[in-house]
C-alpha cells in the first residue's frame, strides 16, 4: 500500500520525487542525532541497493547521497518513469528503510519515525 | 544510569527563560555527562590491544545496560567476530546471535555474512573479571528478547557493528540510544587504532626480517661489499671487503670517510678506488673496473674488480644520489688462470712452428722434384706422343696431394702466427718496423691476393685521397688489412661487392671495408674485438676461425696510434673501419 495516498497518478512525478525526498530528509533528521550521519547513509543507500533489481530508477541513489538530490537530478534520473511505478519504488524504499532501521535498533526509534514520516506524507498530498 | 543526551533540542526563545536553578542543574548534567564521555574515553585510549578495547567497551555498557551478551562484527578479509558474553551461553542463544548478526550487518552494506561462516570464526572473549559477579551455574536461555546494532564508524566509514543482546524483552530505551552510539565511536576509533598498529606491527616485524636475511646474505656473500654515504662515507662494509682490504694491507673502518683513508695512506690503488666511488658519487654506473691491489713484483699481484652504482632515495629517485655500493670482486686466480694459459699458448705455439718449417720446406722440396720430373715427362711425350688414350701420371696425383699439404701447412702456420701475436700482444712484445711506403700500394696487393680466392666477389678499391703516403710497419698493416678482407670475403657467402676505401679523417688515413654479407647482430658488437670471441649464432656458426684476428687487428692499430670500429646490421652488412696516423704518434 502507498504511503501516499490512493490517486497518487493525479500528482507529477516532480511533486511525488519531492515529497520522498522530504520524507527520506524527516528520516535523516530524526535518526542521525541517534546512530550518526553515516549509518543513516548507509541506510537508505543499502534499501536502494536491495530494490534496484525490482525498481532499476532506484539505483541512482546508491551512487550520490540522498541529501544531495535536487529537482534537476531527478528530472534527469527519473525520465520515462511513470507516476504510478515512482510512487511504488519509493514507497518500497521507505518502507526498506524502516525495515533496515528495525533490524539495527528493534522498536527504540522506529514507530515514531514512521508515524511522523506517514503524517507527512499524508499533509503534502 | 539517566539518559544525559537529549533527542529534541532544548527550546530557548522569549517566552521561555529557565531559571537559575534549572541552568544549575544543566550544568550539572552537562559537567557529569563530560567526566562520563572523559572516564570512557580514556579506557579507550589506554587499549593497546583488542582484548582491552573489549573490557574498556563492556565497562562503559554495563554502565548503561543489563545485558546478555555483546559482539562486535569488523569488517575486513577475512571478517572478525568477537562475542564477549556476560555469564556461559547455550548453544541455541549463540545461534539465534549469529542469526541476528547476519541480518542486521545485510541492512548496513556488509559484505555478504552466512551463519555458517560467523560460526566458523566467531571467537568467544570472556574477561575474567565476569566470573565474579556471576555465578558458576548461570547458563543463559535460548531465545533473544532485546537487540541493538550499532554500526561502528570511523570518519564516515562503517568498520563493523556493535551488538547488544539480552534475554529480556525491551532491555534496551530510547533515552541511552545516543550515548550507545557514542561509546560505539569511542570503541571503533580505538579498534581502528588496535587495527593499524596490529599492521605497524606486522610491517615491523617483516621488515625486521628482511634486515636480517639481507645481513645474512651480505655476511656470506664472497664478493666484498663497501656501502658509502652522500659524503664518502663508509656506511657498510660486510666481511669479504674487510678480508679483501686487510689482504692489501688495508684497514677499513666503518663511518670512515674514504678519501680521508686514502689520503692518509701509502696504498696507491685506494685512491683509484675513492675515485671509482666519487664516479658512482655523482651518478655513473662503474663496472669491472681492474685494479692491482697486490705487490707489483709478484708474478699475479692480487687484482680486484670492482663495480659501483650510485644508491637512490627511493621516495626521490630524481634526486641526488644518497650513496654509492660497491662490489669487490678477487680476480686474481682468474688472473693466474689466464697467465698460464697465455704462458700454454706461447709455447706451444714456439713448439709448433719448429717441425711446421720443416714440414713446409720438405713438401715445398718434394713439389719442386716432382715439377722438374714432370716437366721432363711432358717433354717425352712431345717427342714421342703415346699411342693410346693418355692417363694422369703418379707424378701429377702427387704434386696435387703435395699442393693440399702445403695448403694445410700454411693454414696451420697463419694459424700460430695469430697465436704468436696473441701472446706478444698479452705480453706488450708487439714490436713495429716502421718504414715509409704508400698505403695505396699496400691495399692494392692485398685486394689481389683476396681476389685469387673470391671468385663470387668483386673487391673495388675507391681512393679518395691524393697522398697516401704513411710511415708504419708495411707487413702488419698488410696483415690489418688482410684480416679485415677475409672475414668481409669469409661473411659473404653470396659473394657480392666489397669496397676498400680510403680517405682522410682529421689528419689521419680512415681506411673503410665495407661488404654485403650476413653483418653482426647489435648484442655481439661489442664483444667482436675481444680474444676468441666467436659469435654464437645460427648464420655464423659455419665460419671457421678461432677468434684471434679481429684481436690481432686492433693490438696492430692501436700500436700505430688509430682506432678501429665497426658498424653492422644483421643481414644487410658490415662496414670495418679504421684509422691509421700519417707518422708514427710518439
Amino acid at each position: 500500500m502507498s504511503l501516499m495516498s490512493d490517486d497518487s497518478s493525479s500528482v507529477s512525478r516532480t511533486q511525488i520525487a519531492e515529497a520522498y525526498l522530504q520524507a527520506l530528509r524527516l528520516i535523516d533528521d530524526r535518526v542521525t542525532p541517534f546512530l550518526g550521519k553515516a549509518t543513516t547513509r548507509v541506510l537508505v543507500q543499502g534499501a536502494a541497493k536491495r530494490l534496484a533489481s525490482t525498481y532499476s530508477f532506484l539505483h541512482f541513489l546508491t551512487k550520490m547521497p540522498y541529501t544531495e538530490i535536487v529537482p534537476s537530478v531527478i528530472q534527469e534520473q527519473l525520465g520515462g518513469v511513470t507516476s504510478t511505478e515512482l510512487a511504488a519504488g519509493l514507497d518500497a524504499l521507505l518502507e526498506e528503510c524502516f525495515a533496515g532501521l528495525k533490524e539495527l535498533t528493534g522498536d527504540l526509534i522506529a514507530p515514531p519515525i514512521h508515524e511522523e514520516v506517514i503524517r507527512q506524507l499524508e499533509q503534502l498530498h | 544510569m539517566e539518559s544525559i543526551v537529549h533527542s529534541e533540542p532544548q527550546q530557548v526563545d522569549g517566552a521561555y527563560r529557565p531559571s537559575n536553578v534549572q541552568n544549575m542543574d544543566r550544568l550539572a548534567a552537562i559537567h557529569q555527562e563530560m567526566e562520563y564521555l572523559n572516564a570512557i574515553g580514556k579506557r579507550f585510549v589506554a587499549a593497546i590491544d583488542r582484548f582491552q578495547v573489549h573490557r574498556a567497551l563492556l565497562a562503559a555498557l554495563q554502565d548503561l545496560y543489563h545485558f546478555t551478551a555483546c559482539s562486535i562484527l569488523l569488517k575486513g578479509e577475512p571478517f572478525d567476530l568477537s562475542i564477549i558474553p556476560c555469564y556461559p551461553l547455550s548453544e541455541a542463544f549463540l545461534e539465534a546471535m549469529m542469526h541476528s548478526i547476519v541480518s542486521a550487518a545485510s541492512v548496513i552494506d556488509f559484505p555478504q555474512l552466512s551463519v555458517e561462516e560467523l560460526a566458523r570464526t566467531a571467537y568467544l572473549d570472556a574477561p575474567d573479571e565476569l566470573s565474579t559477579v556471576l555465578r558458576s551455574d548461570e547458563v543463559g536461555g535460548s531465545k533473544i528478547g532485546s537487540v541493538l546494532n550499532i554500526p561502528l564508524t570511523v570518519e564516515s566509514r562503517i568498520i563493523g557493528m556493535l551488538s547488544l543482546f539480552d534475554e529480556r524483552s525491551e532491555a534496551f530505551d530510547t533515552d541511552h540510544l545516543k550515548l550507545t552510539t557514542m561509546i560505539a565511536d569511542y570503541a571503533a576509533v580505538a579498534l581502528e587504532n588496535v587495527r593499524l598498529r596490529e599492521r605497524e606491527m606486522a610491517l615491523w616485524r617483516q621488515t625486521e626480517a628482511e634486515r636480517q636475511r639481507l645481513e645474512l646474505i651480505i655476511g656470506s656473500m664472497s664478493e666484498g661489499l663497501l656501502i658509502t654515504d652522500s659524503r664518502g662515507m663508509i656506511t657498510l662494509l660486510n666481511h669479504s671487503a674487510r678480508h679483501l682490504m686487510a689482504h692489501a694491507q688495508v684497514e677499513l673502518k666503518q663511518d670512515m670517510p674514504l678519501r680521508t683513508l686514502a689520503e692518509a695512506s701509502k696504498v696507491e690503488w685506494l685512491s683509484l678506488l675513492v675515485a671509482i666511488v666519487e664516479r658512482a658519487s655523482k651518478g655513473e654506473t662503474v663496472t669491472n673496473q681492474e685494479l692491482i691491489a697486490g705487490e707489483r713484483g709478484e708474478t699475479v699481484p692480487l687484482t680486484l674488480s670492482i663495480s659501483a652504482a650510485p644508491l637512490y632515495d627511493a621516495n626521490h629517485p630524481d634526486s641526488h644520489p644518497t650513496g654509492v655500493v660497491a662490489v669487490l670482486n678477487d680476480i686474481t686466480s682468474s688472473k693466474q688462470i689466464e697467465k698460464l694459459k697465455d704462458e700454454f699458448v706461447s709455447i706451444v705455439s714456439h713448439e709448433l712452428r719448429t717441425p711446421l718449417t720443416a714440414i713446409k720446406g720438405y713438401t715445398q722440396h718434394l713439389m719442386r722434384r716432382i715439377e722438374r720430373r714432370l716437366r721432363k715427362l711432358r717433354a717425352q711425350q712431345i717427342e714421342n706422343p703415346p699411342s693410346g688414350p693418355t692417363t694422369e701420371s703418379p707424378e701429377s696425383t702427387d704434386l696435387r696431394n703435395l699442393s693440399i699439404v702445403e695448403s694445410q701447412a700454411e693454414h696451420l702456420e697463419r694459424l700460430i702466427n695469430d697465436l704468436l701475436d696473441l701472446s706478444r700482444v698479452q705480453w706488450g712484445k708487439l714490436e713495429l718496423h716502421y718504414t715509409t711506403f704508400f698505403l695505396a700500394d699496400v691495399l692494392i696487393e692485398c685486394i689481389h691476393s683476396a681476389q685469387v680466392g673470391a671468385e663470387n666477389h668483386t673487391i673495388e678499391l675507391d681512393i679518395q685521397t691524393k697522398d697516401t703516403k704513411i710511415v708504419a710497419d708495411v707487413p702488419r698493416i698488410g696483415q690489418v688489412v688482410g684480416n679485415v678482407l677475409d672475414n668481409a670475403i669469409k661473411y659473404s657467402p653470396h659473394g657480392g661487392q666489397v669496397i676498400v676505401r680510403l680517405s682522410e679523417h682529421e689528419g689521419q688515413y680512415l681506411v673503410s671495408i665495407i661488404d654485403q654479407g650476413i653483418g653482426i647482430s647489435p648484442e655481439y658488437l661489442d664483444h667482436i674485438f675481444e680474444r676468441f670471441y666467436r659469435v654464437r649464432n645460427k648464420a655464423s656458426r659455419q665460419y671457421a676461425g678461432i677468434g684471434l684476428g679481429l684481436y690481432v687487428t686492433k693490438a696492430i692499430v692501436e700500436q700505430h696510434g688509430g682506432s678501429i670500429w665497426v658498424a653492422s646490421n644483421a643481414q644487410v652488412g658490415s662496414t670495418f673501419s679504421f684509422t691509421l696516423p700519417k707518422t708514427p704518434q710518439m
